[in-house]
């Protein structure tokens, strides 16, 4: 399973790759401007996530953007970066017990190891 | 005396609070692992370790204030600030983690037992998950409800021991 790996603040998490339709980096990409709590983007508008609020976490001085794909709708993510891509065995990831939740829609489904520290991965179907 | 006297237990420290779990439940004792912080989750929750290939959910007994009758335990003297170990329990088709300090066994005949018959246990743990009140060596420790406890931190029932049939082995949180 291809993962593109991101930082969020200080947190490390992992995102399937095949939820990613695009990177934006605004630095680079002229046709992409934020509007309030919307993005538009090659003459588009996708509502905008805050990752960082449901983590917990600040927002870096320059994020970038992944227009994430779910089941049910697109949307703007902005992280504060991303790092690689790594192919991770479906098998290595360990599902999150629900019953650690707050509350039923939650923004993460599994574990893998990543060196030193277990990284989350990112459920895009509970975020999205 | 009590019923399980000559039980054995797992004693340890929440804080400054001593609490002992029956030796039964508990798979192994390790050295605090790596513990993912989960965003969404419970406060009571520190965070899930990966241990053998299963996202173990840890918990830290200090954050979960209905057991505690009035403040939290303070923190022990000395320099360790976070609880050094971590106690792996089997209950039912999952696995859970504790956290704790001074990780020993217990052996209940050594004690003097006797119920909680108060609002609170000496050690400040909320008499509605105190099985029996244990004094060793001038320590109060409380055995704790492990049922009440787990259900209340929203751990899955334990089935009754037996009722399973053989070869239904699930992974924890599959």
């Amino acid at each position: 399973m291809k993962l593109l790996m991101v930082s969020v603040g200080e947190g490390r998490y992992a995102v399937p790759a095949d939820a990613v339709a695009q990177i934006v980096d605004p630095a680079v990409e002229v046709d992409f401007h934020l509007e309030e709590s919307e993005a538009v983007y090659r003459g588009e508008r996708f509502p905008v996530l805050d990752l960082h609020a449901a983590v917990g976490e600040r927002r870096g001085p320059s994020p970038v953007y992944l227009l994430l794909e779910g089941s049910r709708r697109r949307a703007i993510v902005p992280v504060d970066g991303a790092e690689a891509i790594r192919d991770v065995p479906a098998g290595d990831i360990a599902p999150l017990p629900a019953f650690i939740f707050a509350r039923p829609r939650r923004a993460f489904r599994g574990v893998f190891s990543d060196g030193r520290d277990p990284r989350l991965l990112l459920d895009e179907n509970g975020l999205l | 005396m009590s019923d399980s006297a000559g039980a054995r237990l797992i004693g340890f420290r929440v804080g400054s609070a001593g609490a002992a779990l029956p030796l039964g439940i508990v798979r192994e004792v390790t050295e605090r692992p790596r513990v993912v912080r989960v965003p969404g989750s419970h406060a009571f929750v520190s965070g899930v370790a990966l241990h053998g290939g299963v996202a173990l959910p840890v918990y830290d007994l200090k954050r979960f204030d209905p057991l505690w009758s009035g403040q939290r335990p303070p923190a022990p003297a000395g320099p360790v600030a976070e609880s050094g170990h971590l106690i792996v329990c089997d209950w039912g088709e999952v696995a859970l983690g504790l956290l704790g300090d001074r990780v020993d066994l217990v052996e209940e005949t050594e004690t003097e037992a006797g119920r909680a018959d108060g609002a609170a246990a000496p050690c400040g743990v909320s008499d509605a998950y105190v099985k029996r009140v244990l004094h060793r060596d001038g320590e109060v420790i409380v055995l704790l409800d492990t049922d009440r406890l787990f259900a209340s931190l929203g751990v899955p029932a334990a089935e009754p021991r037996g009722r399973r049939k053989p070869g239904e082995d699930d992974r924890a949180g599959g």
